[in-house]
């Protein structure tokens, strides 16, 4: 326990030291892998559809704010779109809208957890997020996940359906816009996964901020239950069984970003707490005060304060002490 | 002589003003209810903009349903109905910015407020410093 908690010592250091190459690196890799899966998974317009392209949009987005990365991405998904279908591209156009106008407008500030969601989607463990998100967020945030798994499951949808999309005759064409409202209106896949991860995130931010010990590992605890119900019943429900082995997967990771997230964000020593009473003119207060679970990283550093060489020699302490060497023996 | 004190204080406003600052001093230019009145008129942009994306999506959605149904509505109590439910969707969107926006100024007030308390040590500092500076050159 003891060398990690010093590594996480040395972790913090590392993170305040080198904060900017840090945040920067990481923004880049986000970026590279969200523009990396929407090329690979759509690449309806060739000429985006290239490494060297995604990797100089990634270089862009690791030095603008995360947001910029987020636009960027859906820039993309509209470009690949429009390639594909015109009627396709517009419903995207008006759900990103809704989601900037309705949302983003009010929390500007979730730019993470909207990339982080669909990557996570895609590789089928959307489950990590919403304890995380209980974890460290406010409950205004938790609609950037919604938006996030909106976004993937509309793009999925199109993808699974792409036959419809490419068809070019006009008559079509609103049955093309009805076609791609439906991926949205009857994906009852995305309304349970929305579902879980909205009442997982509330509950984990619930149990929390309640005054009791171990706040963090109970939310933590309790939310991911309560996810894997969710999802269980409601992928069994969908008729949709060979799903639970990743759901389970997914719920295993979860427990484990939340372990670390207690770890370097909670970690309270509860065998410390003191209760602490005092009044002023207007209340009565009754405190309660765990300490955190600090360690000192092992600094051992030798100071030499004395000169290397501790022995004098007869003759030098003579001729310090101005006496004959004789008088010394 | 460096003065490590005004330093530190000097350092925490720049990167105030750096980070938060910024999207506080916008805010501040405003008296609570000017911001907030402001920032309503806009999110009844907004959310007139949502609402008529909102109604084209179902509108499209259920084209042939309006179509069939079309020559038996009562146009205007389809209207009304339409209209009712944009006022909820606005007044909803309305109190939402309220909120929102009035725990803005809130949060600004604090920072700025901060910020002025560090401007004025800044220069009582300061002039503390100017006052020692020609005794100590007598010296």
């Amino acid at each position: 326990m003891t060398n990690i908690l010093e590594l996480r010592e040395k972790l913090r250091d590392f993170y305040g030291k080198y904060e900017i190459y840090v945040v920067t690196g990481g923004k880049f890799i986000l970026a590279l892998v969200a523009f990396w899966l929407i090329n690979s998974n759509m690449g309806y317009m060739e000429k985006l559809d290239n490494p060297a392209v995604v990797l100089l949009l990634a270089l862009l987005c690791a030095f603008l704010p995360i947001n910029g990365s987020v636009v960027m991405g859906a820039l993309l998904i509209l470009l690949h779109l429009w390639s594909l279908s015109i009627e396709v591209c517009l419903v995207a156009v008006g759900l990103f809208l809704l989601m900037f106008f309705m949302y983003y407008k009010f929390a500007p500030k979730n730019g993470y957890s909207t990339i982080i969601t669909p990557i996570m989607c895609h590789f089928k463990l959307p489950q990590a997020i919403p304890v995380s998100m209980g974890l460290v967020r406010e409950p205004s945030a938790y609609l950037s996940m919604v938006c996030g798994i909106i976004t993937f499951y509309y793009v999925k949808g199109v993808q699974e359906n792409i036959a419809n999309f490419a068809a070019v005759d006009d008559n079509e064409k609103i049955s093309q816009v009805t076609m791609a409202l439906e991926l949205l209106i009857k994906n009852y896949e995305m309304f349970v996964v929305i579902a879980a991860v909205c009442i997982t995130a509330m509950t984990v931010y619930v149990i929390r901020r309640m005054n009791i010990n171990h706040a963090w590992r109970i939310a933590g605890i309790v939310g991911n239950f309560i996810e894997l119900v969710i999802l269980v019943i409601g992928y069994i429900l969908l008729g949709n069984g060979k799903e639970i082995p990743w759901i389970i997967g997914g719920i295993v990771l979860s427990v484990i970003v939340s372990l670390i997230f207690e770890f370097f964000l909670y970690n309270l020593d509860y065998s410390r707490v003191e209760h602490v009473q005092f009044e002023d003119d207007e209340y009565y207060y009754y405190v309660k005060a765990v300490p955190k679970v600090y360690m000192t990283e092992k600094n051992k550093k030798v100071k030499q304060i004395t000169p290397k060489k501790d022995r004098f020699s007869r003759r030098e302490l003579a001729e310090e002490l101005d006496i004959d060497q004789d008088l010394l023996d | 002589m460096l003065n490590e004190e005004r330093i530190c204080i000097m350092t925490r406003m720049a990167s105030y003003e750096a980070g938060e600052g910024k999207e506080d001093m916008p805010v501040k230019q405003y008296y609570r209810k000017d911001y907030v009145s402001y920032q309503m008129i806009r999110t009844l942009i907004s959310s007139t903009i949502s609402f008529g994306i909102l109604f084209l999506f179902w509108g499209m959605y259920s084209m042939e349903k309006i179509m069939e149904q079309l020559a038996e509505m009562d146009l205007i109590q389809f209207g009304i109905s339409i209209l009712i439910k944009y006022v909820i969707f606005v007044v909803v969107y309305q109190v939402i910015a309220v909120i929102v926006y009035n725990r803005k100024y809130t949060k600004a007030t604090a920072g700025m407020k901060k910020y002025h308390a560090d401007i004025k040590r800044v220069i009582k500092l300061q002039e503390k410093e100017e006052k020692l500076q020609p005794a100590e050159e007598w010296e």
